[in-house]
């Protein structure tokens, strides 16, 4: 039978060509190189193309990184079959199926959201038909719609890896593809397309005037719980959801939803956790700056406004994805010779110190070369932007071209695989629900709660003390 | 079990605690009420400026630009609101090389030689190197602050952007003999951008020794412009912060960033006798929320009230709109403003939701190509006390 790309990622064996971290030094420089010049032909706003307006370059952005997952994750590479995936050299597969990924993404766009929907459905997605009104500028007709159609792609670019992370592409599990992928991008698209209409479809309701009473909820009903009529309050939980599904995948493992032997108990578990541990981010998130900056004061603008504050809860998120993946896709997901709660807890206090770092060293110098803005809370700053540009990098990279030329794509056999297999069930069955580990437990939320109650105090000192943007 | 496996059970599942531990309360302390507690009580400075008797603002000129659709036009083609001001090719630093393709070097290289005695003749020369350079109009405003003696004295907010513009709003209104008597003390620029700087040479012309404060945070390019246009006055690079001029009137400097790489703006306070504080802004990027929490922070000032307000409130400068606009506009009431001036970057739409929300808009009489009545527009008056 004939066979795509499904299990390629997982019977794909990555051979280091140098040793030691040689390899993810040499992957950064070049994603870095590569990052570097395609942002300033697309993205910056010194350059060429000049997309970071910056809703029309965030929008191709995000879209690109769920092209991706969709070809990837979802259709699982096909229709390209296995052999070529095997054999083409990584360069000739990074091109076609960067390529193809483009292809669709414009297809998706320029057809379906602004051409489609945005002239028979729902004018706000078409740039065109915004210009018709009264008042609203060329330049913002294309602002708002891209601000629309990006915003169904936050929520996309969470629910669409969270199918197959989280459920598991159940029901549709043994199914064939193409079959299978439609049957999950139908699914995804769908839940999209609700998580939408109850989030950002207010937002965009009450972003014309007069506010649009008879089709969408005006003011929106957020407004009192989180101190804004703005959108952002979503943005922010659905971002931290986007992580969060990575986190999981990743450094996390899936851990430690993989202990539920039930099926469907433990599909459910991962989705519903996937959103508590985003719920606890976004709240925490929002929180971190309340501590450092001070109280929000809603209807002020930039660093101390709610709304913004929310947007920057999704733009702190980001920082932490990014060295993440860069562990995973980069560092073989180190460490891996402890006990699967041990190295969770070393990857995710790395990513942590690395996010915190990213984090300042993006604020203290992305101005001088990224052409954007200096200062956290211009209105025109979306961190989020180069940071997924970069993870876009990395995803082509690692998924389309097997980490070329620091690694040697060199398929499993099978005895590597079930061996692979083995070790991974013994990983987890290694975790057994004794009276020790519960006591250890009870103790470690403990300890949890008191590394919180640290965190939340030592904050604002240590915000003080570091000073990323000195204001003398 | 060995000791040895108990211990790691423990260490796992310690682990495993910790993490639900930590998740645990961000989710359900770090949003609750009860976190209130733990912000800091900031207690107000109380920085007295004085007191005035009143204050009388005269609109030179609101209108930064004529057409929404043709500036915000360039902005696109040149690559949107993050592009430096100096490459945008607008006059008077055009060099002909076309939208998006300007610089500050090659645009005053030009015109250099006619500043500022014959900003006539620099403005025809820019004129043909620019794009759209008939869309500049310009922000200026006069600041006339009565002592409690009853002394008058004048100074400039900001010079606007195009020349020619400028020199006729400038006579228009009676600015061009004041200069040249030197009756206007200072220029306080409120910020970089284009609309409210690039009209220097205009003030410059008839005295160029006026002296000029200007916030910190200016770019290479606009500091050398102060020399280029024929500045010889004294100038003062205001720090962050508070800084008091004469009694009743501080200045206090935002450090923002602002679009078109602009970065802090200067803003003005006066403290009117027995009516309250009064806030006159170039265009308040700041936010004017931030600035009135500023105010009630670090000032002491009449009957502890919010008085009045004018200038541009910069919320929806292209009459765009975001539902955080909304939240200013819902907010607004609280800081309980008696007068409110507004034009320029306000956003007439935003005017028009103050009005509706019932708030003490001072409307204008949309002359001299104001747009809208809802605007205290080009020419009109407002006194605060």
């Amino acid at each position: 039978m004939e066979r795509y790309g499904e299990q390629y990622l997982e019977e794909r064996k990555l051979v280091k060509r140098w040793a030691g971290p040689i390899p993810a030094l040499v992957s950064l420089l070049l994603t870095l190189t590569v990052f570097y010049a395609t942002w300033w032909i697309f993205q910056d706003p010194r350059g060429l193309m000049r997309m970071y307006t910056p809703y029309i370059g965030y929008m191709y952005c995000r879209w690109w990184l769920i092209m991706m997952i969709w070809m990837v994750y979802i259709f699982n590479f096909w229709p390209f079959k296995r052999k070529w995936l095997e054999t083409a050299h990584p360069l000739v597969k990074g091109t076609v199926l960067t390529l193809v990924s483009v292809a669709i993404l414009l297809a998706l766009i320029k057809g379906f959201f602004e051409g489609f929907l945005g002239n028979y459905g729902l004018a706000y997605f078409n740039p065109e038909q915004l210009g018709k009104l009264d008042g609203v500028t060329s330049f913002f007709a294309a602002e708002y719609s891209a601000l629309a159609i990006l915003m169904f792609a936050a929520i996309a670019s969470w629910l669409s890896p969270a199918w197959v992370v989280a459920m598991e592409n159940a029901p549709w599990k043994d199914l064939k593809q193409p079959a299978r992928g439609f049957s999950v991008l139908v699914v995804t698209f769908f839940l999209s397309t609700i998580v939408y209409f109850v989030t950002m479809h207010p937002h965009m309701g009450i972003l014309y005037h007069p506010w649009q009473y008879f089709t969408s909820i005006a003011p929106p009903y957020w407004e009192n719980f989180a101190d804004t009529v703005s959108g952002n309050f979503h943005v922010s939980w659905i971002m931290c959801c986007t992580v969060v599904v990575w986190l999981v995948e990743t450094i996390w493992q899936r851990y430690p939803f993989n202990l539920i032997k039930n099926d469907w108990l433990r599909r459910f578990a991962t989705f519903a956790g996937i959103i508590l541990i985003a719920l606890a981010m976004h709240f925490f998130l929002y929180f971190a700056q309340e501590l450092t900056w001070g109280e929000a004061i809603r209807g002020t603008r930039r660093a101390f406004s709610p709304d913004w504050r929310w947007l920057h809860v999704g733009e702190m998120a980001i920082f932490f994805l990014v060295p993440a993946l860069f562990l995973t896709f980069y560092c073989e997901n180190w460490p891996r010779k402890f006990s699967l709660p041990v190295n969770i807890a070393i990857r995710t206090i790395v990513c942590l110190v690395a996010a915190v770092l990213l984090y300042i060293v993006y604020y203290k110098t992305s101005h001088l070369f990224l052409g954007t803005q200096k200062g956290f809370s211009h209105p025109q700053q979306f961190p989020m932007i180069p940071t997924i540009w970069l993870i876009n990098i990395w995803l082509a990279h690692h998924w389309f071209m097997d980490n070329w030329p620091a690694w040697k794509m060199v398929p499993k056999t099978q005895v590597e695989i079930e061996a692979e297999h083995r070790a991974a069930e013994a990983e987890i069955s290694m975790i057994r629900l004794t009276p020790k580990f519960v006591t250890g437990m009870g103790a470690g939320v403990v300890i949890g709660v008191l590394i919180y109650i640290g965190t939340i105090g030592a904050l604002p000192k240590l915000y003080a003390f570091i000073d990323i943007i000195p204001k003398n | 079990m060995s000791s040895d496996i108990k211990r790691r059970d423990f260490l796992k599942g310690a682990i495993t605690g910790a993490g639900v531990g930590v998740l645990g309360a961000m989710g359900a302390y770090s949003y609750s009420g009860a976190r209130k507690a733990l912000f800091p009580k900031v207690a107000k400075k109380m920085n007295d400026i004085g007191t005035c008797k009143s204050i009388k603002v005269t609109n030179i000129s609101e209108t930064s630009w004529f057409d929404n659709q043709t500036l915000v036009g360039d902005v696109k083609g040149a690559g949107g609101l993050l592009v430096d001001q100096y490459s945008y090719n607008w006059p008077p630093f055009g060099n002909g090389k076309g939208l998006g393709k300007g610089s500050y070097d090659e645009g005053i290289s030009l015109i250099k030689e006619y500043l500022p005695h014959d900003i006539d003749k620099a403005w025809e020369i820019t004129q043909k190197n620019s794009i759209n350079p008939d869309n500049a109009g310009g922000y200026s405003c006069l600041l006339e602050v009565e002592e409690l003696d009853g002394q008058v004295r004048k100074f400039l907010l900001d010079s606007g952007w195009s020349y020619k513009w400028m020199d006729e709003s400038f006579k228009r209104e009676g600015i061009d003999k004041m200069l040249e008597n030197r009756e206007i003390e200072a220029l306080f620029i409120s910020h970089e951008h284009f609309d409210h700087y690039w009209g220097l040479p205009v003030t410059l012309k008839y005295d160029p020794s006026i002296t000029i404060y200007i916030p910190e945070g200016f770019y290479p390019e606009g500091k050398q412009y102060i020399k280029d246009a024929g500045h010889t006055g004294k100038l003062v690079e205001v720090k962050n912060g508070l800084y008091k001029h004469i009694p009743g009137m501080a200045t206090y400097v935002f450090p923002i960033p602002i679009i078109c790489r602009v970065y802090g703006e200067q803003s003005l306070y006066f403290n009117v006798k027995d009516k309250g504080l009064v806030s006159v802004t170039g265009c308040c990027h700041q936010g004017i929320i931030r600035f009135a929490e500023t105010a009630c922070k670090e000032l002491k000032y009449e009957n502890d009230q919010l008085h009045g307000i004018y200038g541009g409130l910069h919320i929806s400068p292209f009459d765009d709109w975001d539902p955080k606009y909304d939240d200013l506009v819902i907010s607004l009431q609280r800081y309980g403003f008696e007068r409110i001036g507004c034009n320029h970057c306000t956003g007439v739409l935003c005017a028009k939701k103050f009005i509706s929300a019932g708030y003490p808009v001072v409307e204008g009489t949309a002359r001299h190509r104001s747009k809208d009545k809802a605007y205290l527009g080009n020419g009109d008056t407002i006194t605060f006390g």
